[in-house]
C-alpha cells in the first residue's frame, strides 16, 4: 500500500495524533487572547495615577479643569512638547502632562490566569503588621530579622524609610524651582 | 477531514465567545469521542477527575488521551510557577531586603535634609515612571563605598560614598531612574523566580512565605546574594540603564546624568574600591551604549543639570 493510499483511507486506526497541535494551537490563542491588555484606541490614553490634572491652559499653574483618576480614559486632541491637550469622559478640555498618562488602561491586577485553567487556586491575604499597628515592619520581616539577628537600629531605619511621606506642596514647589515634572520644557 | 472542519470552526467559535468556551460551551457542542478513546473514570492518581478544569474539558473533547491531558496540565503548572509574583508578596520581600541592606551597609546615613532632597528627586522620577502607584521609598547607608541598589517592592539605596561623588542633581536623577527602572520591570522578581529556591514552587503567596519560613529565608539570602554579590545580569544591567534615562528625560532632567556619573566611576575603577564594579556591566561598555540611547533624543537642549541645588543641598550639608 502506497503512502498515497494510506492518506486517503478513512481513519479506522485510532491514531488521532494529529488532535494534538490543532488542540496546542488553540490554547494558544485562548490564551493569548486571555492574557492580551486592553485594547488601546488612536487618540485614547488613561491616567496612570490619582490626581492628574487637567488645566485651562499649557501652564500647570493655570485653572484645573478636571482632575483625573487612575485609569480616566481622556481623548488627545494634539500634543505640543511635553503636554496634551485632551478631551475628557465629561467633555472637559484642557492640558495634561503627556507623561502621566499612558497607552494601557492600567490593569486592575486581576484575571483568570493560569490558575483558572489548571483548577488550582491561590489565596492571596494581605500581611499584617507585627504587633498589628499601623506602623512597624511586617511579620515575615519581624520573623526574619529576629531569626538573623539583625539589630533593632536597622528594623527602626526601614520603619522609619516607609513612614516617611513629602508634603504635596513641598514636592510641587521642589518641581517647579527645578522646571521638572509638569514644569519641565519650558512650561511654568 | 469534516470533523476537522468541524473542530477548527467550533474552536474559532470558542475564541469569539471565550466567556462560553469558560462555561463548557465545547462540551455540550463537540461530538464526544469515540467510545474506544474513553480513558476509564479512575486514574492513576484520580486527579484529573477530581479537578475538571478547562485543560481537562478541551482536551475530553479533542478525544485527547488522559496521559498527553496530565502531561500538558503539567506543563501549565511549570509555566504557573513562573507567574510574575504579586505586588503584596514583592513588598514583603523588599522590606526583608531592606532590613538586610540596613544592617550590611554601615545601617541609616543621619542627615535628614539630605534625606529629604534624596526623597524629592526620587519622587520626581517615580511620578512619570511605569509603576506610579507603587510606593517608592528612598534612603541613604551610612557607607563610604559608592554603591546603589533596589528592593523589590520600591526600596530604593544609595550610599554616602556614591552621593557624595555625585556632581550634580542630573546625575542623582539618573542613578535614581536606574534603580526605579530595575523595580518597575521587576528584574530582581524575575530573578528570583526562576532561581533555584523558587523554580520549584507552583505558588509563592504570603500564606505560603508564612508558613514556610525557612523558604523565605532562603529567597532573601538569594536576593541579597544578587543584590550585594553578584548583580543581576547584564541585560537587565543594560535594560536599567535604558529605561532610567527614558524617566529622567521624562522627569525633565537633562538624560545625561547617568553617563555623568559612570565617567567619574570609569576614572576611579581600578583605585577606588567598590562592590559597584563586581555588580554591574564594565563602565566603558555601559558608557558606549549609552550614547547610542541618548544619540536618540532630539529635544534635550534646555533640560537642567541643577549642579547649584545640588551643591545647595548635599555639599554645603
Amino acid at each position: 500500500m502506497t503512502p498515497f493510499h494510506r492518506k486517503t483511507e478513512p481513519d479506522h486506526t485510532g491514531d488521532h495524533t494529529w488532535r494534538l497541535p490543532i488542540f496546542l494551537a488553540m490554547a494558544a490563542l485562548w490564551l493569548g487572547i486571555l492574557w492580551s491588555p486592553s485594547p488601546s484606541w488612536a487618540g485614547t490614553l488613561f491616567a496612570k495615577q490619582d490626581d492628574v490634572k487637567v488645566t485651562a491652559d499649557k501652564a500647570p499653574t493655570s485653572t484645573v479643569v478636571a482632575i483625573l483618576k487612575l485609569g480616566d480614559a481622556v481623548t488627545v486632541l494634539s500634543e505640543e512638547g511635553r503636554l496634551a491637550k485632551v478631551k475628557t469622559a465629561s467633555g472637559k478640555t484642557g492640558w495634561v502632562f503627556k507623561f502621566r498618562l499612558s497607552e494601557e488602561r492600567p490593569s486592575s491586577g486581576s484575571g483568570l490566569g493560569l490558575s483558572g485553567l489548571t483548577g488550582r487556586k491561590t489565596i492571596a491575604a494581605r500581611e499584617s503588621r507585627a504587633g498589628g499597628s499601623i506602623r512597624g515592619l511586617k511579620e515575615s520581616t519581624e520573623q526574619y530579622a529576629k531569626e538573623k539577628q539583625i539589630k533593632q537600629e536597622h528594623r527602626d531605619a526601614v520603619d522609619r524609610m516607609e513612614a516617611f511621606s513629602l508634603p504635596p506642596d513641598e514636592f510641587l514647589e521642589f518641581k517647579k524651582a527645578g522646571h521638572l515634572g509638569e514644569f519641565s520644557g519650558g512650561a511654568q | 477531514m469534516n470533523r476537522l472542519r468541524r473542530i477548527v470552526s467550533l474552536g474559532i467559535l470558542c475564541l469569539i465567545f471565550p466567556s462560553m468556551g469558560c462555561a463548557g460551551f465545547l462540551d455540550d457542542l463537540l461530538a464526544p469521542p469515540p467510545p474506544t478513546k474513553q480513558e476509564p473514570a479512575s486514574s492513576q492518581d484520580g486527579t484529573a477527575k477530581e479537578s475538571p478544569d478547562l485543560i481537562q474539558g478541551l482536551g475530553e473533547a479533542f478525544g485527547l488521551k488522559k496521559k498527553k491531558i496530565d502531561l500538558l496540565k503539567k506543563g501549565v503548572g511549570v509555566v504557573e510557577a513562573l507567574q510574575p509574583i504579586g505586588e503584596e508578596e514583592e513588598i514583603v520581600l523588599g522590606e526583608a531586603v531592606a532590613v538586610e541592606a540596613f544592617s550590611r551597609f554601615g545601617g541609616e546615613f543621619p542627615n535628614q535634609a539630605w534625606n529629604r532632597y534624596l526623597n524629592l528627586v526620587g519622587e520626581t522620577i517615580v511620578e512619570v515612571s511605569d509603576r506610579p502607584t507603587l510606593d517608592f521609598h528612598f534612603a541613604i547607608l551610612n557607607s563610604q563605598e559608592q554603591n546603589a541598589f533596589a528592593a523589590p517592592g520600591g526600596y530604593i539605596f544609595i550610599t554616602v560614598g556614591l552621593l557624595k561623588s555625585l556632581n550634580n542633581e542630573a546625575e542623582l536623577a539618573g542613578v535614581l531612574a536606574h534603580e526605579v527602572a530595575h523595580v518597575t520591570k521587576q528584574h530582581m522578581l524575575e530573578t528570583i523566580r526562576r532561581g533555584a529556591v523558587l523554580g520549584s514552587v507552583s505558588e509563592f503567596t504570603l500564606a505560603a512565605m508564612k508558613k514556610d519560613p525557612k523558604m523565605f529565608s532562603n529567597v532573601i539570602d538569594q536576593m541579597t546574594d544578587v543584590l550585594f554579590t553578584k548583580g543581576l545580569d547584564q541585560e537587565k544591567e543594560f535594560e536599567a540603564d535604558v529605561v532610567g534615562i527614558e524617566y529622567a528625560y521624562r522627569a525633565g532632567y537633562h538624560p545625561q546624568g547617568l553617563k555623568d556619573y559612570l565617567l567619574t566611576l570609569a576614572k576611579a575603577e581600578g583605585q577606588a574600591q567598590s562592590r559597584f564594579f563586581t555588580t554591574h556591566p564594565s563602565t566603558r561598555e555601559r558608557i558606549g551604549k549609552i550614547d547610542t540611547v541618548l544619540n536618540g533624543y532630539s529635544d534635550l537642549q534646555g533640560l537642567p543639570f541643577l549642579t547649584t541645588r545640588f551643591r545647595q543641598y548635599v555639599k554645603a550639608g
